[in-house]
């Protein structure tokens, strides 16, 4: 649920806890790592073949089935018993040559990749550690060196240094180092600042020591995936010298060389270029597939979760099971509003009813949505409140169908919007509704509009995807809305990217793009949390004084009942993916009826309270999957008996207007707290 | 824009002149003395030997010489070639275009063939057509273009015999047949390219579909095509334009074996004869231009990414 909610925050969250990991202990997390790659199939295959190839290689000397360079079979004899892979041009057998290949490829990677970590790593760690001058002048001359394109510098090195392997591997080597140095140079930048390292500094370590015992093992881990991908960029690098005649020697073997012989025999002889390029491409597949998998399991990067069910893009996939027993209560209520004599309230504007809401996660699956029901009137503002985790903004996100199929999967229930179930609507339909007839409002202002697109252009487009308008009634339109949401020189602030503006003005754009349409709902979901409290004032007036102006309905979407006081008409109280009391403001403020409800007035702070200590809920909310049976709120609730664990409560409707899951509502308001 | 375009011209000029110097100083290492070459080989009188010397100024100090070579560098004159006596500037310009056309060819097969399978496997990032497109873009990474270039050939030039197996014909002579020689080379070259950029797109574009603008974009009502390549595309190409310069250093690399598969009379090809006869004035001249061309291309890459990023271009 959380990567939904608060994507930035638990991304934030994610690289704070790496941090400490990283500096607080250095063998827990790699076990860790090793144990996410030993999980990963591919990984182990690719990491099987190369432990075979070095193998091969330290014993290749033994089992070599012929000498590589005795000419002593007939040339281009087909693989056989006694030539697995057949013979070359020269009669040699290719089983073996091939083999003496592998000696080559084996010590060109290592030997390579090893002298070049010999020279770059205390290299970057200096730089990185240093910065300053020090810093500046090597970069320059790694700068100078990587504007060589890697080969040609590798050729030129090879050439002056004569035609050879050593020759070609010191080349290669040194065509590596200002990769590997910038590497390390940028992870010891980032770490020499952190407190651990001033601490050792500031009680007298030997730099030395700091630099390879407290820095080095903290910029491992990227070193050890680009080792990796090192190793076959260098086993490519010392084939394609001897294929150019400036590695590996004739008759000595390399697979280099073996690929040019064997083109120069390809119109008759096709198989010769086989054994060796398969070697080579199976050895680089593997060093990558390994290097790729140490990155994952090292999590230097985010991968997608491959999540099991149902796909869709851009839409919550509807899986309901109750969908026919939806349209029996269908036509139970038509019936119903036909009897004559019965005085039926205006229909609702938005009516959700018993809305489910799945999350697929390891295979199995959370309910964290369960029988959510409620009513939006028309230019009503019903907020939805609850702590983090109660399913506000999901059950918001649901409505309008915003939640990532996978995971998530709406299992049940109806949302009525208009006489149609937006459930049953299809992408093309439901492209209509969003942003025209319901809009939506982010938590996040900061990352809710595009980077990379001026204000302009992302209101015009919200203004031309439902209206047949021009471009410049579009424009107009837009700089209206910006007017209207009090933004100051509207026109100018047009050509502005994001970035250029205060979290607030870019939460007034994103009122103002959801407003562009004229919906009938709103829908917006915490849109205060990330600003600070006078630009929250300001938010909130805002919104209040548009309902007016516009005559829209507002799902106000808050863990904040402070704001609920200010802003709403009717509430909704959630609690561990259900709704546990409806009321209108007043009513729920001067006489809650569910204990959480009442906990979480007595929570709100208040300035008569001064001095006096926060009063907080202990404990969290259960999240899905750990929900007690019976009362979800029992474990923390200060009236809990007996009969609370026994069976799920009911929501149970308490007058006309209010409503409240809790055995005990009724005396709710005459019992002392246990 | 173009302030940022002068700044990092002007930063190149440092970068250029230690680099010049390199190469120099390598050709300085150089074993054998051309000296005895132009005399005449190993035979030459130590006399005449002593006159080229002189007449070629190798006597002088090291930086003497280097600001010599420097200074004719500056005006596109590296001399004539040991061997053959010919103009390196004239031989540059005769091989640059067979290069170049691989190059460009080889960007263009990249862009043409990761661009989209990086777009539609990013955007269902997980599912099974994800799966088997990043699977080809594995491959597509480890197999060595010149393995690759000979399977075409194989294929391609001799099997099927659609398309010259080797040889360069000129674009003024037949442009159908220029673009038929130069075809395979740039398929060869341009695979890995490909399969890089298809894996960062990938990566990227997945990432970014998860952000919360995205959201915003499909709670607009905006079509699937609109969200993927308008809003998410532009934002995941930033990094893939790094990716793409920093691969064209590869690129250049790659030209020289590839240009030995097909037989084309470029920039490598020249290179190479001159390092077998340690030719050093062609050494040295194609060295610098590959430098100039591969520095010129990472200027381009930050111009493209100032473009798509706001952040960079309004600082």
């Amino acid at each position: 649920m959380s990567n939904n909610v608060g994507t930035n925050t638990s991304a934030i969250a994610r690289k704070e806890l790496k941090k400490l990991e990283s500096a607080t202990a250095s063998i827990s997390p790699f076990r860790r790592a090793l144990q996410r790659f030993a999980r990963n199939p591919v990984a182990m295959i690719a990491t099987g073949y190369l432990v075979l190839m070095i193998l091969v290689a330290i014993f290749g000397p033994f089992i070599m089935p012929a000498d590589p360079t005795a000419q002593t079979s007939i040339p281009f004899l087909p693989p056989s018993g006694e030539h697995w892979l057949g013979t070359d041009d020269l009669g040699r057998d290719t089983a073996s040559r091939l083999i003496a290949g592998a000696i080559v490829s084996v010590r060109a990677g290592f030997q390579t990749v090893g002298l070049a970590l010999l020279v770059a790593v205390p290299l970057g760690l200096i730089a990185g550690y240093f910065a300053g001058q020090v810093d500046n002048i090597f970069m320059r001359i790694m700068d100078a060196i990587n504007s060589f394109p890697a080969l040609i510098l590798a050729l030129v090195i090879a050439a002056v240094l004569g035609p050879g392997l050593d020759n070609a591997m010191l080349a290669i080597a040194i065509v590596l180092v200002p990769g590997i140095m910038r590497l390390v140079r940028a992870s010891t930048l980032a770490v020499a600042q952190e407190t651990y390292v001033e601490a050792s500094r500031s009680i007298g370590t030997p730099i030395w020591y700091i630099l390879f015992r407290r820095i080095l093992p903290s910029v491992l881990s990227p070193v050890i995936v680009a080792v990796t991908l090192l190793l076959g960029i260098a086993l490519i690098a010392e084939a394609s010298l001897s294929f150019l005649g400036l590695g590996t020697q004739p008759p000595d073997p390399s697979w280099g060389n073996m690929l040019k012989r064997g083109y120069a025999f390809m119109l008759t002889q096709p198989f010769q270029m086989i054994p060796a390029g398969v070697a080579i491409a199976l050895a680089v597949l593997s060093f990558n597939l390994v290097g790729d998998a140490l990155r994952d399991a090292l999590g230097l990067v985010e991968q997608p979760t491959r999540v099991a069910g149902k796909r869709k893009l851009g839409m919550t996939v509807v899986d309901r099971a109750d969908r026919v027993e939806v349209a029996d209560q269908d036509r139970a209520d038509l019936e119903t509003s036909n009897e004559p004599g019965v005085i039926h309230e205006p229909q609702p504007l938005l009516s959700v009813q018993n809305l489910a809401v799945e999350f697929a996660k390891n295979n199995h699956r959370l309910t964290v949505l369960s029988g959510v029901s409620f009513d939006v009137k028309e230019k009503e503002i019903m907020a939805l409140v609850g702590e983090s985790g109660s399913g506000k903004s999901v059950t918001s996100l649901a409505i309008m169908r915003l939640l990532p199929s996978p995971p998530a999967r709406i299992t049940g229930g109806r949302a009525m919007f208009e006489g149609k179930d937006l459930l049953d609507l299809d992408f093309a339909a439901m492209q209509k509704v969003r942003g025209n007839d319901i809009s939506m409002v982010f938590q996040d202002p900061m990352s809710s509009l595009n980077p990379t697109y001026t204000i302009g252009n992302q209101l015009i487009e919200s203004v031309r995807l439902h209206q047949a308008v021009s471009a410049k009634e579009a424009r107009l339109r837009a700089i209206e809305l910006l007017d209207l949401v009090r933004i100051p020189a509207a026109a100018e602030r047009m050509n502005d990217f994001p970035h250029q503006l205060s979290g607030g003005m870019r939460q007034r754009v994103l009122i103002a793009m959801a407003l562009v349409n004229r919906p009938k709902l709103l829908i917006a979901d915490e849109p205060t949390t990330a600003l600070d409290v006078t630009v929250q004032a300001q938010v909130l007036s805002l919104l209040h004084s548009l309902r007016e102006e516009l005559g829209m309905a507002v799902i106000f979407v808050t863990h904040d009942l402070g704001v609920v006081a200010d802003i709403a008409d009717r509430v909704s109280v959630m609690y561990a993916g259900q709704i546990v009391e409806q009321s209108p403001v007043h009513e729920l403020f001067s006489e809650p009826r569910h204990p959480y409800t009442k906990k979480l007035l007595t929570a709100i702070p208040q300035s008569s309270m001064k001095g006096e200590r926060l009063a907080t809920i202990p404990g969290i909310v259960p999240p899905p999957g750990k929900w007690p049976t019976g009362c979800r709120f029992k474990d923390r609730c200060d009236f809990a008996v007996e009969a609370c664990g026994t069976a799920p409560v009911q929501l149970e409707l308490l007058s006309d207007t209010r409503t409240s899951r809790c055995i005990r509502a009724h005396e709710l308001q005459t019992i002392e707290v246990a | 824009m173009l302030a940022m375009i002068l700044r990092r011209a002007v930063t190149m000029v440092p970068v250029l002149l230690l680099v010049s110097l390199l190469v120099f100083g390598l050709m300085a290492l150089l074993p054998g003395d051309p000296a005895v070459t132009i005399a005449g080989g190993p035979n030459a009188s130590l006399e005449r030997i002593e006159s080229v010397r002189e007449q070629l100024g190798l006597n002088d100090p090291f930086f003497v010489q280097y600001f010599r070579w420097l200074g004719e560098a500056l005006q596109f004159n590296f001399g004539e070639s040991l061997v053959t006596g010919k103009s390196v500037s004239a031989g540059i310009v005769t091989a640059l275009p067979a290069t170049l056309s691989i190059s460009i060819g080889a960007i263009i097969f990249g862009i043409v063939i990761g661009v989209p399978v990086g777009v539609l496997s990013g955007m269902r990032a997980g599912s099974s057509l994800d799966r088997s497109l990043i699977f080809g873009a594995v491959l597509g990474i480890a197999i060595p273009n010149f393995w690759l270039a000979m399977l075409l050939v194989l294929l391609f030039g001799i099997t099927l015999a659609w398309l010259p197996a080797v040889g360069y014909v000129q674009f003024a002579a037949d442009p159908i047949e220029w673009l038929r020689t130069i075809t395979m080379p740039s398929i060869a070259l341009g695979t890995f390219i490909a399969a890089s950029l298809a894996r960062q797109i990938r990566g990227e574009l997945s990432e970014v579909m998860q952000r919360s603008y995205i959201r915003t974009a499909w709670a607009k009502g905006a079509a699937p095509r609109r969200v993927v390549l308008k809003h998410a595309m532009k934002n995941a190409a930033i990094p893939a334009v790094t990716v793409l310069g920093v691969q064209l250093g590869g690129l250049l690399g790659g030209t020289v074996i590839i240009e030995q598969i097909f037989a084309l009379p470029g920039l490598g090809t020249y290179l190479l004869g001159a390092i077998t006869a340690t030719d050093m004035p062609i050494i040295m001249g194609v060295t610098t231009i590959f430098v100039i061309v591969y520095m010129v291309v990472s200027l381009l890459m930050d111009v493209v990414y100032a473009i798509l990023n706001p952040k960079v271009r309004i600082s």
